[in-house]
């Protein structure tokens, strides 16, 4: 493959994640019922939990369900759920890396 | 039992700035509720609720900033969160019985209402949830009559929630309960035809043994499973003739006529039981027909506030409102009377 073709295979992948990044952050209002956050307004790397949304370990278990729902992962270990739930960054690095669906 | 505090919100502006003079009209045979901004209720916390949950703590809220020590919470509801019921069993079949989020199914169980009044308030007293169908507003009331009585200095939160789930509306129209054309709540009553519009909404009340600061007492409730008219006619007259102090009128009767033909019949033989003394008011186009309705009418009642002439069927000869007796009736079938004096 050369230089031009594995440009262009990184575009296509850029182009996907901040397609899933824009996806997720509807997806988390909507699932969350966010009524009074715009999913524009949701910074890639802002905390989902504590500050930034001030998420809480019940939005925790809807953002695993969504995650099993929409992208078929299957998160089984709590400390790794701990590492993905982290901010959009972190969600979409893992959808891209494990999504079967 | 005596009334200290009443809150409402159902589809007219009953919650704040009240007004009963304009009259907010039903949308394809519903009257859907009225709601606040909820601005007492955490977001967080807010944002995951149904709708009959919302609005059974959004009228409560008054009730727990008036009151900060409860005893109790008696709710009656006869369907609950029935809207997130339905959701989360959709999801179930959605979903093939997979994995399933827990908000829908804890917000959509009928006690969900008094529960999560409970942890808002950090009240950890007596927490009980009637569930009798059109009677259980009544039962709540019953329950509230004899906690009362046994603790005279104990405050209780009483009151009765329902909200218009599109499920159940469509099974209860099927089932012949609404109207099968489109009507407007201002023509409620003159529409001759079987069925009545759906409505919603929730009405608190803050009760106690005490009579110190009330603003009514309750005198007595019953209800009954009937359906022959003359017994109806009958217990009505009883229960009014032993709870009235003597010498004393009803000097407002409100009935729940709901616009339905077929159970107009009790409505005007419990009518005929009182003289041209007595106003006659209606209140179901102001919230539609629901299971708790009549908690509507106990708040109307307490809130003293002029009738609108919307409300009256028939002006009595009445100048001083004292006691007010409430009749209604649940799908022809299940009947309550309510006698409360003014204070």
């Amino acid at each position: 493959m050369g230089i031009e073709a594995k440009k262009f295979d990184l575009k296509i992948l850029l182009m996907e994640k901040e397609q899933l990044k824009q996806q997720l952050k509807q997806q988390i209002v909507q699932f969350l019922n966010l009524t009074d956050v715009q999913p524009e307004n949701i910074k890639d790397d802002e905390p989902l939990f504590g500050e930034g949304l001030g998420l809480d370990s019940i939005d925790s278990i809807e953002l695993i369900v969504l995650l099993s729902r929409e992208y078929g992962i299957t998160i089984e270990d709590p400390k790794e759920g701990r590492k993905i739930l982290v901010d959009i960054n972190t969600m979409a690095n893992y959808i891209l890396a494990h999504q079967t669906q | 039992m005596y009334i200290h505090q009443y809150s409402c919100i159902s589809p007219q502006q009953t919650f704040d700035n009240i007004d009963l003079v304009s009259l907010h009209e039903s949308v394809d045979n519903k009257l859907t509720a009225r709601e606040p901004v909820y601005k007492d209720i955490p977001r967080n916390i807010l944002r995951r609720m149904g709708k009959a949950v919302r609005m059974g703590i959004g009228a409560a809220m008054p009730v727990f900033l008036k009151q900060p020590v409860l005893n109790g919470i008696i709710i009656g509801t006869a369907n609950g969160g029935m809207e997130d019921c339905i959701k989360f069993l959709n999801q179930v079949i959605d979903y093939d019985e997979g994995l399933l989020t827990p908000g829908n199914f804890v917000q959509s169980t009928p006690n969900a209402i008094a529960a999560q009044m409970g942890l808002m308030h950090k009240n950890k007293g007596y927490n009980i949830t009637h569930v009798h169908r059109g009677l259980a507003f009544e039962n709540a009331l019953l329950d509230a009559l004899m906690i009362t009585r046994e603790n005279a200095g104990g405050f209780f939160l009483l009151g009765g929630v329902e909200e218009i789930s599109t499920y159940n509306f469509n099974i209860d129209l099927l089932d012949g309960c609404f109207k099968q054309e489109t009507i407007s709540n201002k023509a409620l009553y003159s529409a001759n035809t079987p069925g009545t519009i759906a409505g919603e909404g929730a009405a608190m009340f803050l009760v106690s043994g005490s009579p110190r600061d009330a603003v009514a007492v309750m005198k007595g409730v019953q209800t009954l499973h009937s359906t022959n008219e003359p017994e109806i006619k009958s217990i009505v007259q009883q229960f009014i003739e032993n709870h009235l102090p003597p010498g004393e009128r009803v000097d407002l009767l409100i009935t729940g006529e709901n616009g339905d033909s077929r159970i107009l019949k009790y409505y005007h033989s419990v009518e005929s039981l009182f003289d041209t003394h007595t106003t006659i008011a209606r209140f179901k186009h102001l919230c539609g027909d629901y299971a708790t309705a009549s908690s509507i009418a106990l708040w109307l009642a307490c809130s003293r506030l002029p009738l609108p002439p919307h409300m009256i069927k028939r002006r009595g000869r009445q100048t001083n409102c004292r006691n007010i007796a409430i009749y209604n009736n649940f799908r022809g079938s299940q009947h309550s009377v309510m006698l409360v004096g003014l204070l």
